[in-house]
């Protein structure tokens, strides 16, 4: 690596390696489309990209507002409805990787993108779309999140999108599909989860980024070891197709 | 063959003053049937009851002009411009009867209405508060039940065939075969309801239709009314139509953030109008359609 580089890029490029060959991922805007697309640009040309709201597999030469903007389905290879992503591809097992997003994260893995409670009651801010599903049934999730004290918490105000519930088995016991893991991209560092109580742990910290930094912005009790793993740096190629060929106009990076 | 075409104050006329059951098509900022909406306003409906996979600005203008009592939803945005402010200051302040899914279950639940089936199972919306919310306000939709086949635990969802349905599309013939350009999140929604009513951008020959049999997203059995209104989902983008108008929709995502600049928005725009062409004249005209023209490659403004 001898290029500087952005924290965006790294976390696009973390997402990016999480991704293999030939798996089926369901996107929505911004940094999960990137890391979908640099992965397809290079060791993932089998990659499949689904968009809830029924466009799979377009290229599109212009970054959009959101996915009912028409530039994200620009030349696609298939056009269906709601029930079509969701249902018959998502529902039926074939979503290997879920990107989420949202307000809140808490130690289990759930997620709120719905509300926020405040001293006279909530405040409602977007909902769930098709996130709880793709929480629900896609194999491995990846959550890109802005690390934030408040957004990394206890327990989320809203369970939109379902984690690993209260931790230990309580996932399975709710009857909901078990997932092979849920990782947490943040600009600080990577967490995933500890194999039987299901809690929050760290993977790695980022480049740079010392264990006081993540303790200090998470609102979370998390143990990090001295000899806690470090992210891996993005290549000078990555780098190069990130501002070149993805995101030109840098939008997201 | 009875044609289907209607006026669109007849077919807005057709819904019951108050307490309809009716489900709208738009998601976020694409293909919403806001002349459609603009006209219930016009028309005073009250007490709606409204269902919709993801929302968009097409139901926020609805809530806002207080015609909503319920509604159904998975949530809902303006994508990257903004919030459904209208409906989330609605929701906080206790005034709409709010039921939220997720965008797969609520679909299934149109989907279960397009069959005719009574119900059907998921394991979405498990462990969430979405559902814990549903239950506790005695949602008549929702029973978690073991299934007989697997003896897993599902949600069991109700099927929804809403009285009235509402889509924006770019063409449908006489008889009321739909052509859909683009994804089709909105098919089994309009395939759910007793009588779907289709705003296009122009009405085709039977001819047409027959040339492009594979674009037809809902055969004419499914259609009780059709409807010319060109640029009939302005602002929101109709793909290979036109675009959607970005000036147009960052201010309505400033203006819906304050219930009083809602109002001033309400007066000039919607009942400041007497139908559609005047809306359109009233956000610019000839002019500012022409700006937001789509490319026939891209199918959008290139």
């Amino acid at each position: 690596m001898t290029v500087e580089y952005t924290t965006n890029e790294l976390m696009a490029v973390t997402a990016s390696r999480l991704l293999r060959d030939g798996d089926n991922v369901v996107v929505g805007l911004g940094l999960p489309q990137i890391a979908s697309l640099l992965a397809k640009a290079t060791h993932a040309p089998g990659l499949n990209i689904v968009y809830e709201i029924g466009v799979i597999n377009p290229d599109a030469v212009e970054m959009g507002v959101g996915i009912a903007d028409p530039r994200l389905w620009h030349n696609t290879e298939h056009f269906t409805s709601f029930v079509g992503t969701l249902g018959h591809v998502l529902q039926k097992g074939l979503i290997d990787v879920g990107f989420l997003g949202g307000l809140q994260v808490d130690k289990y893995g759930n997620i709120n993108s719905t509300l926020v409670k405040t001293e006279s009651g909530s405040r409602h801010i977007n909902g769930s779309g098709g996130a709880a599903d793709i929480a629900c049934f896609a194999r491995r999730i990846l959550v890109i999140m802005k690390h934030d004290k408040r957004k990394l918490v206890e327990n989320v105000d809203f369970i939109t999108s379902v984690g690993h519930l209260r931790g230990l088995d309580t996932r399975r016991k709710e009857g909901v599909p078990q997932c092979e893991y849920i990782k947490i991209i943040t600009n600080l560092c990577v967490f995933g989860f500890d194999e039987d109580e299901k809690v929050l742990k760290i993977e790695s910290l980022h480049p740079g980024v010392a264990a006081r930094d993540v303790l200090e912005n998470t609102g979370v009790k998390v143990h990090i070891p001295d000899n806690a793993a470090k992210t891996g740096e993005p290549t000078d190629e990555e780098i190069y197709l990130l501002r070149n060929r993805i995101d030109p106009l840098k939008m997201y990076i | 063959m009875k044609s289907k075409v209607m006026e669109l104050s007849q077919a807005v006329g057709e819904i019951p003053e108050s307490n309809a059951h009716l489900a709208l098509g738009g998601f976020a900022i694409a293909r919403n049937p806001i002349a459609f909406v603009n006209e219930i306003i016009r028309q005073g409906k009250k007490e709606l009851n409204v269902y919709q996979t993801v929302a968009g600005m097409d139901t926020d203008l609805l809530v806002g002009a207080g015609a909503v009592k319920k509604l159904a939803y998975s949530g809902g945005s303006l994508d990257r411009f903004g919030r459904l402010e209208r409906i989330n200051e609605a929701i906080d302040q206790g005034r709409l009867d709010i039921r939220e899914y997720s965008g797969l279950s609520i679909s299934l639940r149109f989907l279960a209405g397009s069959m005719g089936i009574p119900f059907i199972p998921t394991k979405s919306l498990l462990g969430t508060d979405m559902l814990r919310d549903l239950i506790r306000k005695n949602d008549d939709s929702i029973k978690i039940e073991t299934s007989p086949f697997d003896g897993e635990k599902y949600v069991y969802l109700k099927s929804l065939q809403p009285d009235f349905a509402v889509i924006h599309a770019q063409y449908a013939d006489e008889k009321g075969n739909v052509i859909i350009e683009g994804p089709l999140w909105d098919v089994e929604m309009a395939k759910s309801a007793k009588k779907l009513y289709v705003t296009v951008e122009k009405i085709v020959s039977t001819e047409f239709v027959k040339r492009n049999p594979e674009k037809v997203a809902i055969p004419s059995m499914y259609t009780h009314a059709v409807i010319e209104v060109p640029y009939g989902a302005f602002p929101t983008a109709v793909y290979k139509a036109y675009d959607y108008d970005k000036d147009f929709l960052a201010n309505y995502a400033k203006t819906n953030k304050n219930a009083g600049e809602y109002k001033k928005f309400l007066e000039e725009y919607v009942f400041g109008t007497r139908n559609h062409n005047e809306f359109l004249e009233k956000a610019g005209g000839l002019a500012r359609l022409n700006g937001i023209k789509a490319d026939p490659v891209f199918g959008y403004k290139a």
